[in-house]
């Protein structure tokens, strides 16, 4: 530990620590059955973390049992084991593990498994949460951005349009309870978010606009599938927005130092 | 330029060692558009290989006539010659494929691989060698089409040539047909993992890496 205590692990481990409200309220109400999918998908996911700590000597992480936290909560009803096993493998493989490991992904590997399941396997139905385990995301979301392992900035940029939506009387109440769920699982994870003071505000609101955007405009769709393809969008956005900040930045210096 | 070499070495090496696909990423773009189902995949390759090969004999026969300023003019009105005829052909005789083809058979004309080849062998190597050379070429475009246009089909509809393979749901089978099979995203996929196998086996393929990774992920600073 030449660099101190705030190693990849320690931040995974307190992203895990902020996701616990939520998850221990989810398995009370769902009982046996999620705990039964949470199991699975954590085998798959450390049967990857693991085949590539062998093939490539690449170290496990912790990240991974977030991956498979997100996925059991998230994912459409009704698949078959194969069908989650293909949607984990592509997500965790493809979306993380190729890159070398947690920390050097573009993506959150759980936001590409559902996007997967999703487009994939259409007819599923999304699931759906009591909304005991929605008020659970606030203090998950509260424990992470204490730590400063999720930025406080970005969820404050989605509540903040999220209430613009609400005052102004858009019809985006059913949605919100998923959206917070997903705000807490997926968005803010450090890795696929905005790194930038600014580009975090940007984030969150972009991910905010496009909750609203989608449950006003996007006919039949599932709350989470709303949730989930708006983080999958804000998350590929999160280099650019990080890139207006830079540009925002220098464009300020060079005109203030010539 | 080093020992000349033989015709069969100019047949194979395109095949896969030099595929122009997975190794100079050429030709993609109709590769994730026609690769749906094998037979628009057959019937493009095909065309393809037919336009390369035609061209490569043509520019070749006039390579010392060619004016270097306005070759790659010369070059795309021959390529683009070849590609009405070989799109009238299928519009005749396979109706329904070139329907399904759509817009792609006539994109054949700004195909980089075409232009790729034609600018880079046809302009100095004598007929007989070119042709080959567009043989090989085209038929390393069409093992990458056909394997990545028979996994798209096989497990987007069940079906391979038509004829139904593993039994879907629909139809009181037990396969659920993997519906982003058949969108643009898997043939990314598809053809990302080729390439990543092909690398895997032979690493002498593996681009220079751009910057090297500490170690230690503790050493970064």
């Amino acid at each position: 530990m030449r660099r101190g205590l705030w190693d990849r692990e320690m931040v995974a481990l307190l992203l895990l620590l902020a996701m616990m409200p939520m998850v221990l309220a989810w398995l009370g109400f769902e009982g046996t059955d999620a705990l039964g999918r949470l199991i699975f998908t954590l085998m798959i996911s450390g049967f990857w973390h693991l085949t590539f700590m062998l093939a490539r000597a690449q170290p496990p992480s912790f990240a991974g049992v977030l991956t498979g936290v997100a996925v059991a909560m998230l994912a459409p009803q009704d698949l078959s084991i194969l069908q989650l096993i293909i949607g984990i493998s592509f997500g965790s493989v493809m979306a993380e593990l190729v890159f070398g490991g947690w920390g050097r992904n573009v993506l959150n590997p759980a936001t590409v498994t559902l996007a997967f399941l999703g487009f994939g396997f259409p007819t599923s139905p999304w699931h759906d949460f009591a909304v005991p385990i929605a008020w659970a995301a606030i203090p998950a979301l509260a424990i992470g951005a204490f730590f400063g392992v999720m930025s406080a900035r970005l969820i404050l940029g989605a509540l903040a349009v999220a209430v613009v939506a609400v005052l102004s009387g858009l019809a985006v109440g059913a949605v919100l309870p998923m959206s917070g769920i997903v705000l807490a699982l997926l968005v803010t994870d450090p890795v696929a978010s905005a790194t930038t003071p600014l580009g975090r505000w940007l984030n969150g609101a972009l991910y905010g606009a496009l909750i609203v955007l989608f449950a006003v405009g996007w006919q039949g769709a599932a709350a989470a599938q709303i949730a989930v393809s708006a983080a999958l969008l804000s998350s590929l956005a999160a280099p650019l927005l990080d890139e207006i900040a830079i540009a925002l930045w220098t464009a300020r210096r060079r005109r203030r130092h010539g | 330029m080093p020992a000349r070499a033989g015709l069969w070495n100019i047949l194979t090496e395109p095949l896969i060692r030099q595929n122009p696909v997975t190794l100079q990423i050429l030709g993609i773009c109709s590769a994730l558009a026609v690769t749906t189902s094998v037979a628009t995949a057959l019937t493009m390759s095909a065309a393809l290989t037919a336009v390369l090969v035609m061209s490569a004999a043509v520019i070749s026969l006039i390579r010392r006539h060619i004016p270097d300023t306005i070759r790659l003019i010369v070059q795309i009105v021959i390529v683009a010659s070849l590609v009405i005829v070989i799109d009238q052909i299928l519009q005749a005789y396979l109706f329904e494929i070139s329907q399904r083809l759509s817009v792609f058979v006539s994109l054949i004309t700004t195909n980089c691989l075409v232009l790729g080849r034609t600018e880079s062998f046809s302009r100095h190597n004598p007929p007989v060698r070119s042709m080959v050379d567009g043989l090989g070429n085209g038929l390393g475009y069409s093992l990458v089409l056909t394997l990545i246009g028979s996994l798209r089909e096989l497990f987007g509809a069940g079906t391979l040539l038509g004829w139904q393979v593993l039994p879907t749901v629909d139809q009181g089978g037990w396969f659920t047909p993997l519906n982003l099979m058949l969108l643009a995203p898997s043939a990314f996929f598809l053809l990302g993992g080729l390439v990543w196998a092909i690398r895997t086996i032979m690493p002498e393929q593996t681009e220079s890496l751009e910057f090297l990774p500490p170690d230690d992920p503790e050493d970064t600073k």
